[in-house]
Parts: structure tokens; sequence; C-alpha cells
């Protein structure tokens, strides 16, 4: 069952306000490298954005210019509606980037109060450290810190500003299963209260969870742009997977491809796996015709196919026809 | 700038005791070995005709406030290398804010190794000094480290990782002899002397003399050290916008 969160309240209050984030044909060469080759985005208030891509696609980089941080080779990159410098001394701002660490001899506390003191309006550190979860942590030194307790370290110093817009470069890279849980749970109240998020991550499963939209990148290109399910839907069809105790041969095999809108098919050991573009179609006729299969599965196909998908059709051609769904216009 | 981020920025410095003490240990030793040696009893030195333990105390405070401000270097190299500036540099602290937090940071260390060389010495050794020419020869010092703190920037911000130690140590221990701080310059071949009037820190240890002695023309160790830190002020103006749209 999927669970989608309504944020249609704020939809009616959205139309016609300024972009939190306006790229327009941003491009950034580093050399004869082309991280970022022409990305255009518009993201709204209150929206929670997925960036995604395969190593080096260009999302740090796009951060990078978002932020200000580096400067386009061409295109602009606006905050607020206005350069990303003043919404950052207007405290609107928060990240946590790539390469951006706290000194290992400071603790906790003392790292958020250092850049507090750098903020016009922050919060208090306690409040800070409490949105983050890291009252217990806070006295302890940043050099001590586990992986997952550097992050929420670092969230903590993110949201000392108390931004509207947060940049979060893969939050959760280092976390274990719990630590990722409790850091989304924090993620949620923030946004909650209607402030927009764009995070970069590796975990599709993330993005698929907690992301109203998700934007791909690939070779520096956006690719796709679209909810999670507009996404995945890119990449057509279901996946049927089911036992068998018949002993496995080529002619099995060939009827299985005969039956009706299957793709491919594949097996292993006790096992099959048929890719169908009618699943419906596929398995009343799967079912008439053999009655020793069993423990049947049907899947819709993941965030990871679309990933693959996308992301292999955008390295293919040197013009990759971007499929970006409606997200853009939005 | 952040006065916020400043004042906890050098208080945290001032907390980190081991970085403290290094940079006072070497003065303090070399304070006492030649203090000592030479100038419990009241002898004058020929050449600044100040007490001996006097023109040594200077010499010793010159070399103190010198490396508690070129230390600075090694605090921004590790600043730079963790990524702390990058985080810095989401928030209203501006880079030329960071730099003037580092040279005020520089400063206060600088003034600290000044009073604790002064203080140790007035109490083991009572130099007979008017308290007014003290505090001048301290606050002579304490504003010709300037230069010193630029250096300290400029080495830390600009020069990659790897060569910075290497720097580091080849442009104090260059200051350090050639401006007669650790052995007076009188010992060396007169072109040495000679050489030493283009280093800051021989200036340094002059203004730190005349400012003693309450006597001398105390303009010309000013505007050179002056010409230094307007020279040092433009270059690092230029590297950092230089850099800055490099990005």
């Amino acid at each position: 069952m999927l669970c989608v969160r309504t944020r249609d309240w704020r939809h009616a209050e959205r139309v016609n306000q300024t972009p939190v984030i306006k790229l327009t044909d941003l491009h950034k060469s580093f050399g004869s490298l082309h991280a970022v080759n022409g990305v255009g985005l518009s993201i709204r208030p209150g929206e929670v954005v997925a960036l995604l891509g395969p190593n080096g696609a260009g999302k740090s980089t796009t951060i990078d210019l978002a932020l200000g941080l580096a400067r386009p080779t061409s295109g602009t990159a606006e905050l607020f509606g206005g350069d990303p410098r003043s919404a950052i001394e207007a405290g609107r701002v928060g990240a946590m980037l790539q390469g951006g660490a706290l000194l290992p001899t400071l603790t906790v506390a003392q790292s958020v109060a250092l850049v507090a003191a750098a903020h016009r309006n922050p919060l208090s550190v306690d409040e800070a450290l409490e949105r983050a979860r890291c009252t217990e942590i806070a006295k302890q030194r940043v050099s001590k810190l586990s992986g997952g307790q550097m992050q929420r370290a670092r969230f903590a110093v993110a949201v000392v500003s108390n931004p509207d817009l947060l940049f979060l470069d893969e939050p959760t890279a280092a976390m274990d299963v719990e630590a990722r849980r409790t850091f989304w749970q924090s993620m949620r109240e923030f946004t909650d209260e209607g402030r927009t998020v764009v995070f970069a991550t590796h975990y599709l499963d993330e993005a698929d969870t907690y992301a109203d939209r998700i934007v791909m990148l690939s070779a520096g290109r956006v690719v796709a742009d679209g909810s999670p399910a507009e996404v995945k839907s890119v990449v057509s069809g279901r996946r049927i997977r089911a036992g068998f105790d018949f002993a496995w041969s080529q002619d099995i095999e060939d009827a299985l491809l005969r039956l009706p809108g299957v793709r491919s098919v594949d097996h292993r050991s006790e096992q099959f796996t048929i890719l169908s573009d009618d699943s419906d179609a596929t398995l009343r006729s799967l079912l008439t015709t053999y009655d020793d299969i069993h423990d049947i599965e049907v899947t819709a196909h993941t965030m990871d196919d679309a990933f693959l998908a996308l992301t292999e059709a955008a390295t293919a051609s040197e013009t990759p026809s971007a499929l970006t769904t409606n997200g853009a216009e939005r | 700038m952040s006065i916020a981020y400043v004042g906890l920025e050098s208080l945290r410095q001032i907390k980190n005791s081991r970085a403290m003490i290094f940079t006072l240990a070497v003065p303090l030793v070399m304070l006492i070995a030649f203090g000592g040696a030479f100038g419990a009893n009241g002898q004058v030195d020929p050449v600044t005709k100040l007490p001996w333990i006097v023109a040594t105390t200077i010499q010793v405070a010159a070399y103190g406030g010198m490396m508690a401000a070129l230390s600075l270097a090694f605090n921004i190299v590790t600043e730079r290398s963790i990524g702390w500036n990058r985080q810095l540099r989401l928030t209203p602290l501006s880079g030329t804010g960071y730099l003037l937090s580092k040279l005020a940071t520089s400063m206060l260390m600088a003034l600290f190794s000044i009073v604790i060389i002064f203080s140790v010495s007035g109490i083991l050794y009572h130099p007979t000094l008017d308290p007014a020419n003290w505090l001048l020869a301290g606050v002579s010092l304490w504003l010709g480290v300037i230069p010193f703190a630029l250096i300290g920037i400029l080495i830390g911000q600009f020069a990659k990782p790897e060569f910075a130690q290497p720097l580091f140590m080849a442009v104090f221990m260059g200051m350090a002899v050639l401006g007669g701080l650790w052995v007076p310059l009188q010992i060396f071949p007169a072109w040495v002397g000679n050489v030493a009037q283009v280093v800051p820190s021989y200036w340094l240890n002059r203004i730190g003399q005349m400012g003693a002695r309450g006597s001398g023309d105390i303009l010309e160790p000013a505007i050179v050290l002056l010409v230094w830190t307007v020279a040092l002020g433009v270059f690092i103006a230029w590297r950092y916008r230089r850099d800055a749209a490099r990005s």
C-alpha cells in the first residue's frame, strides 16, 4: 500500500510565489570537463526535492552553483529571487555539504555556538541541538563522533540559522539504518513547517519515500524531473516472480516468452522472473498453463530500475532525450 | 563582519593551551638563558644603550609576538583542509570578515605573548625601566606585529597545504635570525646587519628598543613596518579576489 502525503492544502498558496531556487541554463566547466551542462530548475517553497544521479553526474557542483560557492561558466542561479549570497547573509539557507567538516577539537555544542555567532538571528544553541537530535552528544568532541553522530552534528550546524531552505549533500552517508530513520524523522519535522529541502543521495529508497519531487542528473544534465511515481513510470511494465518445482528447460523458457505481454524471462535455481508490459494478462495465462508454480509476487519497478534506465539512456546518446515529465512546468 | 564570531574564535585560540605553551615556551627559555647569563647585574648593552636585561626582554618579546602571529598560518591551513571555511561561507561572515577574524585572533595572541614575557622578566629580574617606557615598548612591539600576522595569513590562506610547513619554517627562521631575535646581530659579519634592514623583524626589534628608550627616530621603523603592512595587505587582497574569481 502506497502512502501518499497530501501537501495539496499548500498548493493554493504556492501559486505565483517566487521560486525558492531558480537555476537557468547553468553550465560549469573545469578545463575540458563539463561538470554541469545546461541545468535548468525551478523549485517552489515547501518542496522536498531529491537530486539523484551516478557519481560525477554533477550533483555536488549543481549545489555549489546554487549556493554561489562556485561561479557558473554561464547561466544564472537565484535563491529566493535574488543573489544566493544575499539569501545566505539573511540566514535563509542552511547546508550540509561535501567536504564541509567541523573542527575536530571542538565539542558539538561549541561548533554550533561558533557558527551561530557568525549568523545574525540564529536559533539558540540548545534549540538547534534539539532539532538535530544532538542534545545527548552536545558535550562530545567532534573528533570522537561516529559517522552517524557526525552527520547529526553537521545537521545541527546547518539549521542553527533557522533557514527556510536546506541543501543536504548525501546527508545519510555513513549512517546505519536506525540513524537514517531518526535523521529523516527530524527532517520531516523541518519540512512539515513548509520549508524547502533539496537533498542528494545514493539511497534511492530515501528519494522514493521522502521526496515530493525527483530530479535526476546524468552527465551534467537533467534527465528526469517529476514525482517519484512519474519518474518510476518511465520504466513501463511490472515484474512477476514465482517459484517452480519442475525442471527448467529451454522449451519452458520459450513457452513463457510466448505468454501475452512478456518482455523477458530470467531464472535462477527454483525461481523465475518475468518482465511484462501487461502483467494482468501474463498472470492469467501463466496460472492456467502451469499449476505447479507458487509464491507468486507481482511488483512495480523500483527507483533503481528507473535510475538505471534513465542514466544509461543519457550516457548512451550524446544528446540525451530528456525524459522530463510535467514536473518542469508545474 | 561578525564581532561575536571574532570574540568566540579568539577566546577559543587563547583557551587552546597547548598551542599557547608552544609559542611561549621557546621565548621564555631564551629569556631565562640570556637574561640569567648576562643581565642580572645591570650591565648596559653598548649598542642599544639599554640595560642588557631590557634589551633581551624586548628581543625575546618581539620573537614571542612574531611567533604568535605567524603560527596562525597552521590554524588557517587546518581549517582549509577540513573544510571549515567552506562551512563558514554559508554564514554572513564574508571572506574578508574571515581574514579579519584571523588578524584579530593573531593580534590578541601576540598581545598575550608580549604581556607574559614582560611580566616574567619583571618578576624574575626587576629590570630598571620606567613603567611608561615599558608601556611604550609593549605597544610598539604589539603594533609592529601586524605585518607578521599578515604573513601568517598569506601562508595559511594561499600556500598549498604541503608547502605551508617548509615555507613557514623558512620564513620564521629567516625572520628570527636576520631580525636579531635569537642572537644579537653584532656577532655576525657587517653585511648580515645590512641585509637585515630589509626584513620587518629587524625593525620590530628596533621599534621595541626605541619604545623602551623613549628616544630615537621612531618614525623610521614605523614607516618600514607600515610599508610592509600595506604591501602585504594589498597582495592578500589581490590574491583573495583572484581566487574568488576562479572558483
